[in-house]
């Protein structure tokens, strides 16, 4: 046994210091510019949770009164994914409020097309913030890229005082309040603030299932020190965001060599410069994922995220690469743990690759739960019913 | 994918004025001061970079020609490779704190501003897009969701399409329950975002972009503004 | 009427340069040290080689200590840390912890040589892995490693084949906050490759950069022969990620000379991290009322022009404790600290 002066990886331990943060609490110049009458806080409600951030600052993360800022291209093309996030919030029973006074982020088009202005986006993000505040709740984000560009405009309108004065007569003249939330907060923080509560009405072993775990580009490279870091995952040198989640589920996380890498949603690659996303995803993220860690479903917690990584596996088959791996969001995860209906609440039939032998790993009796579904459709097809009910999603 | 090439006066059908002009306009974006310290042509930008890996797009090179003031260089950026970038940020690891991703996101309000030709060719066939999020609040919606949109998804597609309406009810969600949005949007929530588009004149940038875009959208922004009361907000 | 004591704070290279160089001058010194033993960094770190001349770290540490012991002039005060100080030059009143016990030190002037710590990559804006690879090191843990005379991967105990030196490791980076270039780095680094190249010679070394730096005769002395002589290959473009793939590691980064993204695999990575200010530096500069700059160094007044006076009279700072200082900095700046602390005593008043 070859003893060495120095130290293996497991043996060193990093620790954070929140004093050697290198970047300001941000908070303390919002509140401040509530106090000088700039604009209004919505502040974090009483039953949150804190959660470390890259540089030791405690994130509140609120776990009811939350207002679900939607995704357009979930609710568009992944409905299940949205719904997987209402219904853990019922299962909890908890007070959450899905509003139709809402608008797109519009990020999406902003990225790639570049036909909005600061001014604009500033006061849609506002004009969302305005609609939760009015109703008494608080904002929490479905999507990555909303989560991203709002952590951007936060930023924009607390430094850029012209900016801020623009945005406020906007908002005064839609009858509105110029607010800003304390924190912002992305859904998969409040799905792993609840992992624990989650893994005890865990009822579907996933001990046998190995994941990989995509981290969007937009939740821990864009403004950084707003991430959740854990110093027991990672040791606190990746960001611990749907990882955590996962280990509190039993399921094996295998990491691959470009973990760090974007997915290649690329905005407007993947509407019209399609190969870059269909090659970049498949032969950076996908086979490197099948060759190295051969997993049995892949993890991650942003609409363009799934989108791109299920979607390209198509392409790549008819080309014969090594692809096949499903994709699922850790709220559909989530629920699936807690025993939830792969079709009726997962909606797993919008997605593409095959998850089928992941269902059946897990125990699923597929054709089952696709005929309990089917049943579903049948009742609305003949006018029995007109919408399938979340007491129906349940039954 | 074509080769960048920045060899000196490629463009030289515009006047280095010009070229001078829209550069000034880049550098006095309220922005400019946190997107743009010193480079030290360290690559680790590159290195991030997802676009650097397909095409012939260097985040290094942008911020290099903005830094050194090379109004040339930068004309021929904006023209050829701005678009390339993935907008993933992953170069913000920047030591020196710059953001090439966002060097490049002012880049393009300036393309896009100002009509110039390249900007227009890089956002053709994505028109629909633009019309979907600027009239319904709302960036892709299910009935977007067509084969002929979405070729290469395979015949997954055909299938959501053909159950298209029924499963759309067979969402636990009430507010899911629509085909052309993504979700139930209140019509007042609508019409405080074409306010908020004409306060902040969004649509004189459709209006460089697309012209008949620009039309057809003003057509149905304008009724919906009337009926509800607004018939003095007009968007031209 | 001043006090002829002069107390060094820190046993290191520059505080044992400073007593020997003051007691041969004539004047009473009392060094204090935290730890229990001398030589400061280069003995707890146990660093193999100096830079440039390679002389053994160790051997010139015991030669410097033992220049000091049993000189009757020299009070050595081990296991001790200031707590307190009141006074004025001519009559400091230092009061110390010293191997349990408070006393107090009446001295007439003061001079800080309290050093420097190593940056802790955790901290790296990069995606380096430090705390998650056993092959990524740091230059600190390499020099243990070459002391040892194994150089061996940690992960399965052979011989490498493929090495990477990264450099800038916590330095010249806004987002860290340490701004500054660590002065020594490149030239710790080409060293620490000339001696694996030694050791192996059937291994590659490659040391990825921003820039290279070695002033001065480093540059043909180390510079020059790690590329010609011992084909170290340097490679300027920086490193993003490490991560690992199968049994090696990947070191993601950009070949800048050919314009590209790579992406190429090493048995171990070696992080060449920066200087900080010591937590006994930040610490012993508050007690004295001496003022610290952003990066919490102690700042040395009148520029290029005095490289050891601070803002309090009487107090001298010398060595790592003011900023990236290599080893013939602190060697320099111990002699500039020894000759005027002693002027400082001189003009306060000499005892009849």
């Amino acid at each position: 046994m070859l003893h060495l002066p120095i130290t293996k990886a497991s043996d060193r331990h990093f620790k954070i210091d929140p004093n050697d943060a290198p970047v300001k609490d941000l908070r303390e110049e919002l509140f401040q510019l509530e106090k000088e009458g700039e604009l209004e806080v919505i502040r974090v409600p009483d039953n949150h949770v804190e959660l470390m951030t890259k540089y030791g600052r405690m994130k509140k993360i609120p776990i009811d009164k939350t207002w679900h800022h939607k995704s357009c291209g979930q609710c568009g093309h992944i409905p299940g994914y949205s719904t997987s996030i209402f219904w853990l919030n019922r299962q909890f029973g908890l007070d959450y409020y899905d509003p139709t006074d809402q608008t797109s982020c519009t990020a999406w088009n902003y990225y790639a097309s570049a036909t909005s202005n600061p001014e604009a986006q500033a006061a849609v993000a506002v004009r969302n913030f305005a609609a939760a505040h009015e109703v008494g709740y608080f904002p929490l984000i479905h999507c990555g890229t909303s989560f991203g560009h709002y952590k951007e405009v936060r930023h924009a309108l607390i430094h850029q005082h012209d900016l801020r004065r623009k945005v406020k007569k906007i908002m005064e003249r839609l009858g509105k309040k110029l607010v800003l939330p304390e924190e912002v907060v992305h859904y998969s923080e409040w799905v792993l603030a609840m992992k624990d509560r989650i893994a005890e009405r865990q009822v579907v072993d996933m001990s046998n299932i190995t994941a990989t775990v995509h981290p969007a580009c937009h939740y821990h490279k864009l403004i950084e020190e707003d991430a959740i870091y854990d110093s027991e995952i990672y040791g606190a040198q990746r960001t611990a965001i749907v990882t955590g989640t996962l280990e509190a589920l039993g399921i094996n996380v295998a990491d691959y060599s470009t973990w760090f890498d974007c997915c290649g949603f690329g905005f407007r690659h993947i509407l019209v410069s399609r190969d870059f996303s269909r090659s970049f995803s498949v032969q950076r993220k996908i086979e490197v994922m099948k060759e190295e860690a051969n997993p049995d479903v892949t993890v991650t917690h942003d609409t363009g995220c799934v989108t791109t990584l299920d979607q390209s596996q198509f392409a790549g088959r008819a080309h014969n690469r090594k692809v096949g791996i499903p994709v699922m969001a850790d709220s559909q995860m989530a629920a699936l743990a807690m025993g939830a209906h792969p079709y009726k609440v997962l909606q797993l039939h919008w997605h593409n690759t095959d998850n089928k032998p992941f269902l059946r790993k897990i125990g699923i009796d597929v054709e089952k739960v696709w005929g309990e579904f089917q049943a579903e459709c049948d009742k609305i097809k003949s006018g029995e019913k007109n919408f399938m009910t979340w007491e129906d999603a349940d039954k | 994918m074509m080769a960048l090439d920045l060899r000196q006066n490629k463009h030289a059908d515009v006047s280095f004025e010009e070229k001078e002009r829209l550069f000034e306009e880049v550098k006095s974006d309220a922005r400019w001061e946190f997107v743009l310290n010193g480079c030290y042509e360290c690559g680790i930008c590159v290195a991030a970079c997802p676009s650097a890996r397909f095409y012939d797009f260097s985040p290094r090179v942008i911020a290099q020609a903005v830094a050194r003031e090379d109004a040339d260089l930068v004309y021929t950026l904006m023209s050829d490779s701005i678009w390339d970038c993935s907008q993933c940020f992953s170069c913000d690891r920047c030591p020196r704190q710059n953001s090439p991703g966002q060097i490049i996101t002012i880049m393009r309000e300036v393309a896009v501003k100002n009509g110039l030709q390249t900007a227009k060719k890089a956002l053709e066939g994505y028109g629909r897009i633009i019309y979907k999020i600027m009239s319904t609040g709302s960036q892709v919606s299910p009935d977007m969701l067509q084969p002929d949109a979405f070729p290469d998804w395979g015949t997954h597609v055909y299938e959501i399409a053909e159950n298209l309406e029924v499963w759309r009810k067979a969402l636990p969600p009430e507010t899911l329950h629509t085909t052309e949005t993504g979700w139930k949007i209140d019509k007042k929530t609508i019409i405080e975002l074409y306010l908020i588009w004409h306060m902040t004149g969004v649509m004189d940038l459709i209006e460089g972009v697309d012209e008949g875009l620009f039309m057809i959208l003003v057509d149905v922004m304008e009724e919906r503004l009337e009926e509800a009361g607004y018939d003095d907000v007009t968007f031209d | 009427m001043a006090n002829e004591n002069i107390l060094i704070i820190g046993a290191g290279p520059t505080g044992l340069e400073a007593a020997k160089g003051i007691a041969d001058l004539g004047y009473k010194v009392i060094l204090a040290e935290k730890r229990d033993k001398m030589g400061g960094t280069p003995m707890s770190a146990g660093y193999a080689a100096l830079t440039p001349d390679m002389r053994d770290a160790g051997e010139a540490m015991d030669e410097m200590c033992a220049a000091v012991e049993n000189n009757p002039d020299i009070k050595i005060m081990m296991n001790t840390e200031i707590t307190g100080s009141t006074g004025e030059p001519g009559n400091f009143m230092v009061k110390a912890n010293s191997n349990g016990s408070d006393v107090e030190i009446e001295v007439g002037s003061v001079i800080i040589a309290t050093g420097f710590s190593h940056f802790d990559p955790g901290r790296e804006t990069q995606k380096y892995g430090y705390y998650e690879h056993d092959d990524v090191i740091t230059i600190v843990d390499a020099e243990k490693l070459l002391k040892a005379g194994t150089f061996v991967r940690p992960s399965t105990g052979e011989k490498p084949k493929r090495v990477a030196f990264i450099q800038c490791v916590g330095s010249r980076d806004r987002q860290i906050g340490n701004e500054y270039c660590s002065k020594v780095c490149c030239g710790i680094t080409s060293k620490q490759a000339i001696e694996v190249r030694e050791l192996l010679p059937g291994c590659k070394v490659f040391i990825f950069y921003i820039d290279m730096r070695m002033y001065g005769y480093w540059e043909n002395e180390i510079y020059w022969p790690a590329q010609e002589k011992h084909k170290v290959n340097y490679i300027k473009g920086m490193a993003t990620e490490i991560i690992k793939k199968g049994d090696s590691l990947i070191v993601k980064g950009e070949d800048t000379t050919m314009r590209r993204p790579m992406e190429i695999p090493m048995d171990m990575v070696i992080l060449a991290v920066g200087m900080e200010p010591s937590e006994g530096t930040k610490k012993v500069a508050d007690i004295f009322g001496v003022k610290k700059n952003k990066f919490g160094f102690i700042e040395t007044i009148g520029g290029a022009l005095n490289t050891v006076g601070t803002n309090v009279d009487g107090v001298f700072a010398a060595g790592a404790c003011t900023g990236p200082s290599d080893l013939e900095d602190c060697i320099s700046a111990a002699g500039a600290a020894a000759m005027k602390s002693i002027s400082s005593v001189r003009k306060a008043g000499i005892p009849a």
